[in-house]
């Protein structure tokens, strides 16, 4: 088997949907742990299908083939009435004395000093801005030596993984104090306290978190510490933190600078 | 941090395992996690299984490269896919029956933790890329790599051409491969420099 034939017989998602034969799966396997293209592919529609899975309630039903047909329409219906409406403005613009064409035509208003002003810039609110994702987390399972800080924290990830914040918070805090240099637990901490609108906490949280200085929590705390300030309506704060995410240059370094755009508007 | 290694490289991994280098035993970890985890949970179904299969099946693989039990070094992937294969078998047969294992060593279990962080900071941008989507494009994903549909039937039910839906489909999987590859890279690099730096 090669990448041509993967791609051509859809054999990457027979595989994902097992509807593989036994022995078209084995060839497949076999390829794939050799070739580094399908086994990237793989993982990334693997991770898809994941999402995609998580995602189906908000995903619109499945259109049926009559309705879309329905839409071929809508270009024909957009340019007649386009030409309606410019046919109807061509006519007032006829009637309109020379000196108010300029204005007319543009839709604005010439201001004292003879400028044009625009429309001024609706952008995300605050509130807006401040919304975030839970940073992602997935169990894991080392059978390594296990103190009762990792223990903790593993059954707090459980209800942080199912979306129970709040519930996670007593097994943090506790993993927290009984390892309190361990940037992975201050950091889930400080998250789950911003989930549940604790700004304060979660604020604290991360800065602690930046202090330990261990990667990639520290430069991720810098990105969810400025959604803390953004929450507690601290601007100024969460621009310096969403600038040093921007300088880090992580992951979250284009999130940032996208609401940092915003905010500098 | 995932390592590339290079067919020679890849070449000598058995032999520097046999004679106890332990970051061969690493980059053999890095290189091998994620094609084991995605063959877990394709035949368990079962992510937590996916998990503990990984670590038995790397457990046993250097186990037998220790002990020198791989003879030709240019089939150590088909090596490693054969020992995946019978125990995720054994383990589907036997179901809740575990052999014993040792634990992984510190530093291969870091190796693991090490690529469960990038796991997740893959899925942050999975949904990152999913969410810059359309509808139709993430409704075509759905389509395919859910419902199993073919081409042809997500063709007629959209009113599209097949060969739209597959070029539709191409496209969304390459901007979700793209953006992880390009920031993915940058973050362990960005890690890699700040440890290097600490």
């Amino acid at each position: 088997m090669n990448c041509r034939e993967v791609e051509e017989q859809g054999v990457l998602e027979c595989y994902l949907l097992g509807r593989l034969p036994d022995s078209q799966r084995d060839e497949f396997e076999r390829h794939y742990f050799e070739c580094d293209s399908c086994s990237s592919l793989l993982q990334v529609e693997l991770t898809v299908q994941e999402h995609l899975k998580l995602l189906q309630p908000i995903l619109p039903p499945a259109k049926k083939a009559s309705i879309r047909r329905t839409w071929y329409w809508m270009p024909a219906f957009a340019v007649l009435t386009l030409v309606l409406v410019a046919g109807i403005w061509w006519r007032a613009r006829q009637q309109q004395p020379v000196h108010q064409e300029a204005s007319a035509t543009l839709g604005t208003q010439p201001t004292s000093s003879g400028e044009t002003q625009q429309p001024p810039l609706v952008g995300p609110s605050l509130e807006e801005l401040a919304r975030v994702q839970p940073p992602p987390y997935s169990v894991t399972v080392l059978r390594g030596a296990e103190d009762v800080a990792e223990f903790k924290f593993e059954n707090a990830m459980q209800h942080y993984v199912n979306g129970g914040y709040a519930s996670a918070i007593p097994g943090l805090r506790t993993a927290v104090k009984n390892s309190p240099r361990t940037a992975r637990f201050s950091f889930y901490l400080g998250a789950c306290y911003l989930m549940t609108g604790q700004t304060s906490s979660a604020i604290a949280s991360f800065r602690k978190t930046i202090s330990q200085k261990e990667q990639p929590y520290s430069n991720q705390s810098h990105y969810y510490l400025a959604k803390a300030y953004l929450q507690s309506k601290d601007v100024a704060s969460a621009k310096k933190e969403l600038q040093m995410t921007v300088d880090l240059g992580g992951g979250m370094a284009d999130e940032a600078g996208e609401v940092l755009h915003q905010l500098n508007r | 941090m995932p390592v590339a290694i290079t067919p020679g490289q890849f070449r000598d991994l058995p032999e520097r395992i046999r004679q106890g280098d332990a970051s061969a035993e690493t980059e053999l970890v890095h290189h091998f996690t994620r094609r084991i985890f995605v063959m877990g949970v394709v035949r368990t179904h079962d992510r937590e299984a996916a998990r503990d299969l990984v670590q038995d099946v790397l457990i046993a693989v250097i186990g037998s490269l220790r002990k020198g039990q791989l003879l030709d070094p240019d089939k150590l992937a088909a090596f490693v896919h054969g020992t995946a294969r019978n125990l995720i078998n054994n383990r589907l047969r036997t179901e809740r029956q575990q052999p014993q294992l040792e634990p992984l060593s510190e530093n291969l279990a870091q190796a693991c933790l090490s690529e469960e962080l990038e796991y997740a900071e893959r899925t942050r941008l999975v949904l990152q890329a999913m969410n810059r989507l359309g509808d139709e494009d993430r409704q075509i994903l759905w389509m395919t790599l859910v419902e199993g549909r073919g081409p042809a039937e997500i063709a007629s039910s959209l009113g599209l051409s097949s060969e739209v839906v597959r070029t539709r489909k191409g496209r969304a999987i390459r901007k979700v491969t793209d953006l992880i590859r390009n920031k993915l890279s940058r973050t362990l690099a960005n890690c890699h420099i700040v440890k290097r730096e600490l």
